[in-house]
Parts: C-alpha cells; structure tokens; sequence
C-alpha cells in the first residue's frame, strides 16, 4: 500500500527521469526510457531504426498486432519495432508519465476523449507532410474519415477505422417469447415497450449501464443539440430539459426492473464473457459496432443482429466515429519510419487479412473490398451495418475538449445518484451544468 | 597514517553512497517537489504554472468530493484499525496459550498479512462478496436469500473493505504475541492466589503491561490505514464507487494526478494528508502519558 503510494508521490514529482505508472499492473514486454537512438550501421543499406509503439486493448488485439509487427519487420529488416500493450485505464495512466519524461513511444494508440488533451500540448507529429509526401498513403480513404484525426488543423491522428453505435438483438430468444422485434427506425418508446414485454418473460434489455459519455451526447444529437460548444469552453446544450428527458426515461427503465441493477453492474470488468447477453439474461445490448463481434462469436447458437440506436432523430444522432487512432508522437525520432509503419497498418491487404476490422471497419476502401468474402457472418453484418450507417449517419463532432474526461466521470457519478434516488434528476441537470461548466473553464488554464 | 584514515573515510563514503544518493534522489528531491508542485497548476505535459495558494483555497471551497473522500477515509480508518488491533490481541492470547502446533498456527494466522496488500487478494475479496460469491452462498445456507453484490452496494461496500483489513490482522498480532510472553507468568500467579478471575487479570495486569506494544500498533496501523489505496483502487477498478463509498483519500490523490491530469492538486491533496496523519499520530501520543504504562517508570 504504501509503496504505491510512493510510487504516486514519486511520478507526481519527477521532472525528467523515469517513466514510472504507479499502480499499474499489466504486463508490459518493453520498458520506458529505451534507448531509441540508431546505431551505427555497417554495411547496411539502410540505417537501423528502432521504433516503440503503443496500445490498448484485449488479449486478441495483443496477438494479432504482433503477428502483424512481426510482417512488417519481415518486409522491413531495417526496422525494430518494439511494443507496449495494457489495457486501456492502465494505458493512460503509463503514457502521461512517459509524456512527462519526453519518452513517449515513437506511434501511439489513441483515442478521441484523449485527442485534444494530447495534440493541444503539443505531444503530436503532424502528419500532413507524409501524407502529401505519399509516405503515409492515403489515397482509398474518404475524406470524411480522414477529418476525424484534425485538431486545429493539423492531422494529428490517423483513424484506424470507423464505428457506429447500435443496439445488439437476441432476434431468436425475442421471437421465441414473443417480443416484437422493432426495425431500424424504431423510437425511444418502442424501447420502453420492449423492456416491458422481456421484463414479464424474465429479461433484461440492456440499458447504457455506465456509458451515459456516449448515449447521452447520441441523444442531444437527435434532439439537434450538442454535448460541448463549438469552442469547448461550455456544455453546449442550452436546455437542461434534455438532460432531464434523458434520465427521466433511464430511472424509469431502472426502477421498472428492465436494466440490470447497479451494484452487479459496478462488479463487470467491460469484457464480453460476461455482457448479459452472453449470459442468457438480457434480450438486448447497446454498444459500438466492433463490440457486438466479441459477444457475437461468444453466442454461436443464437444469432445476433445489429439495430440503429432508437429514434426519432436516428439519422442526426448517429455517426461515424473514429474507432481508434495511431498518432505519431511529437518526440519521435523517426517520424518518418513511423509513418510508414502506419501507412503499411491502414493499407496492407495481407496486415489486414490478420486485422479483420478489429479496430473498426477499415478506413481504405480498397482494403475494405478486399476482405469482403474472408470475412465471417458476424463480421460482414458489421461491415454491413456501418455501410448503412455511412448512408444514415451526420458528420461526427469534433473532439471532446480537455476535461472531458472528467466530465464524463461526473456523468456516471450523476447518474448513480440518480438511480440511488440521493438527488432528483432536475436537481442532478442542473449539477452538472454547472459542475462541468467548472470543470472545461479549469481545463482551459 | 594519515593517508589510512583518509583511506577509511573514502571506503565509508562509499559504502553509505547508495543510501544517501537514494535518499537524497528518490526521498528528498520528490518530496520537495511535490511541495513546489503543490503550489502549481500543472497537468505532466506542460511546465508547471504558478498558483500559489490556489490548489489548497480550491481543497477547501470548491470541491465537493474531498468531504467525501475524508469521511470515507476516517470511517475506514476508526473502524478497521480498532477491530484489528482487538482481534489480533485476541488470537495472539489464544496463541499464547496453546502448547502444541503454535508455530504452525502463528505462521497461518499470519499468512494474510504477508499477502496482504496485493491486488490477487483483493480480487479475491471481489469474488468472495459479489453476487455469486461465498458470503451470499453462505448466507443461503442459513436459509437467507441474498443476491446482492457487497461490492457493488452503497451501504456495504466499505465494510468490505475494513473486513479485508481486519482479516490482515497478523502483523499486529505477532508483536502482541512477542509483548504477552514478555509479561511474568508470576504476576498471573499471585494475582490468581489473590483470587482474581480472568477478566481482573486482562484489564489489571495484561493490559497495562501490554499498554506500550498497543501503542506501537496502534501508531502504525493508524498511518498505514490513511495511506490504503490498492485493496480499493481494486475492488472499485479505480472508481471509489459505488456512489463514492470506496473513495478513500489516497484513491481520490490517485485518480486526480493520473486519470484527471491534475498533477498540482494531486500534490497539495499529498500535502494536506501529511499534515493530518502528522497530527493525528501527535495526538495518539499525547494521549498515550494517560493510559500507556512503562514498568521502568515505576509507576
């Protein structure tokens, strides 16, 4: 207890020795603070380069990302690429450190609630000139999704893939107990009549349990308001009624016993195994689009759809979302190399044959054709889905601004409360306004 | 001569080299700057930026968390070091007692302790109190129906916690043990020829005789209650929740300096929790001229 108390103290206080993540209890293959300077080469055509890179992610993630380095290096002997992998809280915590001492990895995982906080001081290569250079090749990727990595102009992140936010149906365990199956423009009240019927056959419909930080944002959207001002100096809605609505109906779906109950909730450590879904207890789940695959592939027996989110205002609400990035850090010494590493990521059929749309559904139309029919039937309705959504969605927001975070710690703390019943929902609107107003205006110093 | 004692000075530099270069790199230097930090605003990635009393003025006017966190904090702190240290003089006089297998059994009570702040012990703790876990199967042996998570309970995710504490109670109890076989088996005899029970014999003779290990536990105990971080930081996946029941003081540090960025705050939030275990452990000791009693005194 104590030593990792130490360990806060002591990573509070460094200036620019060590890289340390106090607490941090992943395995981590490659340690901070390498050496990444070239040595020299003899009789080498091509210098040795040495690069780190970084991500977050689940154990599948890990295997194939490797098996993918490892043909890289193959088609690249010039080039080391050593990894570094956590889960995604402890990632966080381990590569502010590393900022701190100017060791971050040469390419980082990144993701948007990050973004901003990580480009505005300046950690991040821009990486225009590789894109006009051609090294970082760019040419089968939309504009679109090539804008989501923009932050004041610069390309600070390459997007990896794109998402959407869907809801995940039990079609077999519904028609079986006869739930009506709502279609693609179905409504919030639809959904409450749905957690009515599976309540009485003894289910749950999986409600936003924790990720107010998404579906909330996705409902403003649809109400045509947005969760942060244009600058990101403000919350951006100008009603609290939204706010209200939304939490309104969620108690509601609480107390009517539709969703799961919080302390079970507060136990789930987020991996697919144990989605209620996967358990046999709920009908529905909610998600992004790459996270139905997991669970999907963890019910063989019992197809699994995909559904937009519930209206009205689907179209406005959903988006695409950048699934994920890779950023070149501002320290690198091989900006270069690394964005060619990248450019190999995104475009490489055979690297991607390995991905299959992990982190979202390819960005490169060309790649996206090519793996087409290797795909399995879980995957090609991802692929499916987010084609529809491509033609059902509007343009993404910008990125959260610094603070965000926090702010979205605030929500799930607001949220407990509400359900707990410790404070009303008009009292918990007007909380977080304010709160989250102090917090963006704090973050902006 | 004169060259061997210069020859002994340097060897002994050298030999304390590590220790004072250690010390003055990894103690003295960090806690300095965490002191300058503490007066900054400073996020990791920028400079710091100077605030002055601002960190401290915000601790007290504007957060709404840190009464919270204390709260929690004392609650975990008055409950769980109490019913440790009662429970390990409890099982160290059983233990004083026993004759055979002792040894055995001081090793498995002390088992915990040894495993005791680590992260396999508190998921363990997660299955032990979730809502499949042991106590509620337990519980439905006695015919109590119970499907709740502790864990993830408001009104019992604490106790979790200071039951967690409780059951590391082997430390403690191995310097009781070391203090009860100090005590004269005479003093026992002539007090029982005198014709006091068992329980004149624990408040008048092991207590007092006891009264300075019980200070030594209870100082220690008490700091590393207030520095408890990985056992929540566990059970609450870094949260402090449910409903900020587990946000004890040191968790709410953490999460400020490495999830919100807050490296200066975080830093003053250090400072403050130095100051009060300071004073807290001052007070333990001025208290102590009233109940602790030393034999050499010969009072």
């Amino acid at each position: 207890m104590r030593k990792v108390l130490t360990a806060v103290l002591m990573c509070s206080l460094l200036g620019s020795l060590i890289g340390c993540s106090g607490g941090n209890s992943a395995d981590q293959p490659a340690s901070a603070g390498t050496d990444t300077a070239p040595s020299a080469a003899a009789g080498d055509k091509k210098e040795p380069v040495k690069l780190r890179i970084a991500w977050w992610g689940g154990q599948s993630r890990h295997d194939y990302t490797l098996k993918v380095i490892e043909m890289y290096q193959e088609q690249n002997p010039h080039v080391t690429i050593e990894p570094e992998y956590a889960p995604f809280d402890d990632y966080w915590k381990k590569l502010a450190p590393q900022a701190v001492a100017g060791g971050l990895p040469d390419i980082i995982q990144m993701d948007i609630s990050y973004l901003n906080q990580y480009a505005g001081r300046n950690q991040l290569a821009d990486l225009k000139p590789f894109t006009d250079s051609g090294v970082l090749d760019v040419s089968d990727v939309s504009e679109n999704a090539l804008s989501g990595g923009e932050v004041n102009g610069k390309l600070v992140a390459m997007n990896l893939g794109v998402n959407a936010l869907q809801t995940t149906f039990d079609v077999e365990t519904m028609k079986k107990n006869g739930i009506d199956i709502p279609g693609k423009d179905w409504t919030w009240d639809d959904m409450d009549k749905m957690g009515a019927q599976a309540k009485e056959k003894g289910f749950l419909i999986g409600g936003f349990a924790y990720r107010h930080d998404v579906f909330f944002p996705y409902y403003l959207r649809t109400i045509g308001q947005k969760m942060y001002s244009a600058d990101g100096k403000t919350i951006g809605y100008a009603d609290d009624q939204a706010f209200i609505d939304y939490f309104t109906r969620y108690q509601k779906w609480y107390d009517n016993g539709y969703i799961l109950s919080l302390d079970k909730e507060a136990q789930k450590k987020g991996v697919a195994e144990e989605d209620e879904i996967v358990l046999g207890n709920a009908i529905s789940g909610t998600g992004w689009s790459n996270q139905f695959l997991a669970v999907a592939n963890l019910v063989p027996d019992r197809p699994l759809e995909l559904n937009p989110m519930p209206g009205p205002g689907t179209k406005e609400g959903l988006f695409l979302k950048p699934s994920m990035y890779f950023s070149v850090t501002e320290t690198s010494k091989h900006k270069e190399e690394a964005a060619k590493f990248i450019s190999f990521f995104i475009n490489d059929i055979e690297a991607n044959k390995l991905i299959k749309g992990e982190r979202g559904v390819p960005v490169s139309a060309k790649v996206k054709e090519a793996l087409k029919p290797l795909l399995s039937e879980n995957e090609a309705k991802i692929f499916d889905y987010v084609t529809w959504a491509e033609a059902n969605s509007s343009p993404g927001d910008p990125p959260n601004p610094i603070g965000a975070v926090e702010i979205e710690k605030l929500l799930r703390d607001l949220s407990e409360r509400i359900l707990y019943k410790k404070i009303s929902v008009e009292d918990a609107a007007a909380e977080f306004r304010k709160e989250a107003n102090a917090i963006l205006a704090r973050s902006q110093q | 001569m004169n060259r061997l004692r210069e020859n002994e000075h340097i060897t002994g530099y050298v030999f304390s080299a590590p220790f004072v270069l250690g010390f003055l790199i990894f103690t003295l230097y960090p806690i300095l700057s965490s002191l300058y930090y503490s007066f900054t605003n400073y996020n990791l990635m920028e400079a710091p930026s100077w605030l002055g009393l601002g960190n401290y003025e915000r601790m007290f006017t504007e957060d709404d968390k840190i009464g919270k966190s204390f709260q929690v904090t004392f609650t975990y702190v008055f409950a769980s070091v109490p019913l440790r240290l009662i429970f390990a003089l409890f099982v160290a006089m059983i233990l004083n007692t026993a004759t055979k297998a002792v040894g055995l059994y001081r090793s498995a009570f002390y088992l915990p302790s040894l495993i005791g702040g680590s992260v396999a012990v508190a998921i363990m703790w997660q299955q032990i109190f979730g809502d499949q876990g042991l106590v509620n199967s337990a519980l439905s042996l006695f015919g109590i129906e119970s499907s709740t998570s502790w864990i993830g309970n408001p009104s019992t995710a604490l106790w979790t916690l200071i039951a967690l504490s409780v059951w590391q109670f082997g430390s403690s109890m191995i310097i009781f043990l070391a203090g009860l076989k100090n005590i004269p088996k005479d003093y026992y005899e002539a007090a029982s020829v005198d014709g006091a029970n068992a329980v004149h014999r624990f408040f008048k003779i092991t207590l007092p005789l006891l009264s300075p290990i019980i200070l030594f536990n209870l100082t220690l105990q008490t700091i590393s209650a207030f520095l408890t971080f990985t056992p929540a930081y566990i059970i609450s996946r870094g949260e402090g929740g449910p409903l900020d029941q587990t946000l004890l003081y040191s968790l709410y540090l953490y999460r400020k300096a490495f999830s919100h960025f807050e490296m200066g705050y975080a830093s003053a939030l250090a400072w403050v929790m130095l100051v009060i275990v300071g004073i807290l452990t001052l007070l333990i000791f001025r208290s102590s001229t009233r109940w602790v009693h030393y034999e050499s005194k010969g009072d």
